[in-house]
């Protein structure tokens, strides 16, 4: 009964305020051996890869299964999945935030965290997919400003810088109060977390007019990263869509980009929510209420994106133009035809009939449907560059056998796993720095319970007051 | 002269043999690891008389398959008073080519034929290979009249006889080009037309090929692989062509372009001009946090 019906509060009004603090700190006071193994495993894989990449920058784009059609290959397709789950954090935390969501309390720093760590390695795919990486500074020196490739530069530092601050800017507070409650510095690595905790709290003492100063730029952060985070996806898409390419050739691909960033992003919170409440002990935080109605905002988002799906395909379909037809009938019933039925059916009508029913937006049932989501959204990413790739209006011939098929080889898988490592190794370290819950936020949070709590029981004393005084009379 | 006087034991000798045995075995077994090679020649002769020699060099694997052969040390002579005198030496690319220009004045017998020998040699890894090129020299020249509306260019082939006069030839196939930018294109269905006994080889140039914004089109007459000649060409320009009419603004309402439209530029700036204001505001606010928070704890000490 507890599993499918779920309180009211956001927070639980009964929590104290250093029962809070105490149990978002805890994860950053100890290292345990679990965290060091895990640790070295991630780093091991990211070694690998590294291994792969100078293997690649000596040997050139040669040693990948890359060639002269397919160019953009699986480095490219990490990329727009990477950038996509990059909206996580600006739909949890800044359109919840905006629309004075209180729930969101205790899961906007995991969103925002997820956008940090999957720009940082989102923005270095392109770089890895150039054979000659140095040359990134040719968009620089030789930019053209009509090209979408420069805005896409463009938008990626803007999103970059500016959800890097929005990660931060809500840790003020919290790095203030670790900041001063890390009095014992005789270790060398407690130095080193006071010093980190003292740069990233920039002198916050909790004044009024410091906290006047800070809910103005948050609010400011808030309005501006939600923009600036569509038309990051956007621009991606316009990569693809600006060109003549059968499959890419669409005036929807910008909508398109966005709701499928916002659909595999939420899923990706989740996951992360079902992790960090199993691993740290949140389940008083991010409770079934939590997961119920992120189950819905991922209902909603994946209904929206299968019906752009439904329009990316069925109008083309319809159609049948012959360069298109091509790519299509290799996606329906060709070579491709398993991979993108599978995305259409395993992860987005499967999640949507799940996540319909209560029973289905529990943690358990949610991290399997993010699951099929997430690994949906990596593939779908491959279905849109790949075979589009494979199919230009110039037929395919009088060339290598290997140019005209693609599959990534253990060069590209390497490094696509070494950056997924990367993302893992940054948000084990972060979780073991800082808090993974907005301290302040949840206090506060408990606070507005506590204090609706006081006001419905008043409000309820007052009726009883009004109907049956003596009972009224009894309960003071 | 001095005398070197080496006292060898029975020790030394044996070191010595079996240091020379070593090296046997080495070289005999670098040279049994070496692969077969074959040469390929293509020759032709270029409108400003100059002449090329090209070489495929091709290896063979151990599938028994010839490959082309990279970075394989190939040199060019030339027949001269039945010596080979050593014009060039190359290194093949990556498509197993080669090529060497031939010099001006080059030597050829009483009949006019020169002699080149291309060689695979002293390379690493690949067995040593010749082959040889025997070929006549003669000339093509190509006459085009602007004037004539009829667009008829005319190729004379000629050898120069020992007297040293201009002898034509005939009965040679000549085959009729446009030069486009990445290669000759065939100037119609029929474009093969074979010299009378003056030599001659008429040929009408067919109405309206793009040439550049003047008209102007490179004709080219080929003589092409033939046995005795090799490959010999002769170009020539003339305004027989369609003028080229270079729009300057083809896709006038489209946004992309060679320079970016004054809208685009505008709205750009606005939209990331907008956001790193806001930055800049936020940035400048944290400022005054950290002022502030320093100058609180400044006066708490």
């Amino acid at each position: 009964m507890e599993k499918t019906k779920y309180p009211d509060s956001n927070i639980p009004a009964e929590l104290s305020e250093e029962v809070i603090r105490q149990d978002s700190m805890r994860p950053t006071q100890k290292w345990g051996l679990s965290t060091k193994i895990w640790l070295a495993f991630l780093f091991s894989v990211a070694g690998w890869g590294l291994f792969a990449y100078i293997h690649q920058l000596r040997g050139g784009l040669g040693v990948t299964a890359m060639r002269n059609y397919v160019s953009w290959g699986l480095y490219i397709s990490t990329f727009v999945f990477f950038i996509g789950i990059s909206h996580s954090g600006t739909l949890v935390s800044a359109i919840l935030r905006i629309t004075k969501q209180d729930w969101r309390m205790p899961i906007t720093r995991i969103a925002e965290l997820m956008t940090f760590v999957s720009l940082c390695f989102g923005g270095i795919m392109p770089i890895i997919d150039l054979g000659h990486p140095e040359r990134i500074g040719n968009l620089v020196i030789f930019g053209r400003v009509q090209s979408p490739l420069m805005w896409d530069v463009m938008s990626i530092i803007t999103y970059f810088v500016g959800s890097t601050v929005f990660l931060w800017l809500p840790m003020i507070p919290d790095m203030a109060l670790m900041r001063d409650r890390l009095t014992d510095t005789t270790k060398r690595f407690d130095k080193f977390r006071k010093w980190l905790y003292t740069k990233l709290a920039i002198g916050w003492t909790g004044s009024k007019t410091q906290w006047k100063k800070l809910e103005l730029v948050m609010t400011i952060m808030t309005i501006v990263i939600i923009p600036v985070a569509v038309s990051v996806h956007t621009v991606v898409s316009y990569i693809f869509a600006m060109t003549l390419r059968p499959g890419w050739n669409s005036t929807i691909f910008g909508p398109y980009f966005v709701a499928g960033a916002l659909y595999s992003g939420s899923a990706i919170v989740i996951l992360a929510m079902v992790i960090f409440r199993k691993l740290y002990h949140l389940e008083k935080y991010i409770t079934y209420r939590h997961f119920d109605l992120m189950g819905r905002v991922v209902l909603a988002l994946t209904l929206i994106y299968a019906y752009l799906n439904l329009n990316e395909y069925w109008i083309p379909g319809y159609k049948m133009a012959t360069a298109e037809g091509h790519l299509l009938h290799d996606l329906f019933s060709g070579s491709y035809s398993f991979e993108f039925w599978l995305c259409q059916f395993g992860t987005v009508l499967l999640p949507i009939i799940i996540m319909c029913f209560p029973k289905g937006r529990t943690p358990g049932s949610l991290a399997f449907v993010c699951t099929l989501i997430a690994i949906g959204a990596w593939v779908k990413r491959y279905l849109i560059v790949v075979p589009t790739l494979l199919h230009p209006f110039l037929p395919i011939q009088d060339v290598p056998s290997s140019w005209s098929q693609y599959f990534p080889n253990w060069v590209e898988w390497s490094v696509v796993m070494a950056a997924l490592s990367g993302m893992l190794i940054i948000v084990t370290l972060y979780a073991k720095f800082f808090p993974m819950m907005s301290m302040w936020e949840v206090v506060h949070g408990a606070k507005v319970e506590e204090s609706k709590r006081v006001a419905a029981e008043m409000v309820k004393h007052e009726e009883v007051e009004t109907h049956n005084p003596e009972i009224a009379k009894a309960t003071v | 002269m001095k005398t070197l006087k080496i006292n060898l034991d029975m020790s030394s000798y044996s070191r010595v043999i079996i240091a020379c045995a070593t090296l046997f075995i080495m070289v005999s077994f670098a040279q049994a690891q070496k692969s077969e090679s074959s040469i390929q020649l293509s020759f032709s002769k270029k409108t400003d008389n100059s002449r090329i020699v090209s070489a495929l060099v091709m290896a063979k694997n151990k599938a028994g398959k010839f490959l082309p052969a990279q970075n394989a040390h190939v040199n060019f002579y030339i027949k001269k008073d039945k010596e080979q005198v050593l014009i060039t030496k190359t290194n093949t690319n990556g498509a197993g080519k080669t090529s060497a220009n031939l010099p001006k004045e080059l030597a050829m017998d009483d009949d006019r034929y020169f002699t080149v020998t291309v060689k695979v040699e002293n390379d690493e890894i690949l067995e040593d290979a010749e082959e040889e090129l025997h070929l006549k020299d003669i000339h093509v020249t190509l006459n085009l009249n602007p004037t004539d509306t009829s667009r008829t260019a005319t190729a004379v082939v000629t050898e120069t006889a020992s007297d040293g006069t201009e002898k034509p030839i005939k009965d040679i196939a000549i085959n009729f080009y446009v030069q486009r930018l990445f290669g000759v294109m065939p100037a119609a269905e029929e474009h093969s037309v074979s010299t009378n006994e003056k030599g001659e080889a008429s040929f009408v140039y067919p109405k309206g090929i793009p040439g550049d914004t003047l008209g102007k089109i490179t004709a080219v007459a080929m003589i092409e692989d033939n046995d005795t000649y090799g490959t010999v060409e002769a170009k020539n320009e003339c305004a027989w062509g369609k003028p080229l009419l270079l729009d300057k603004d083809p896709f006038p309402r489209a946004l992309w372009g060679a320079h970016a439209k004054w809208p685009m530029i505008i709205l750009l700036c606005c939209l990331y001009g907008g956001v790193w204001f806001c930055y800049f505001f936020m940035f400048y606010q944290l400022r005054k946090i950290k002022k502030e928070g320093e100058s609180e704890l400044l006066i708490k000490n």
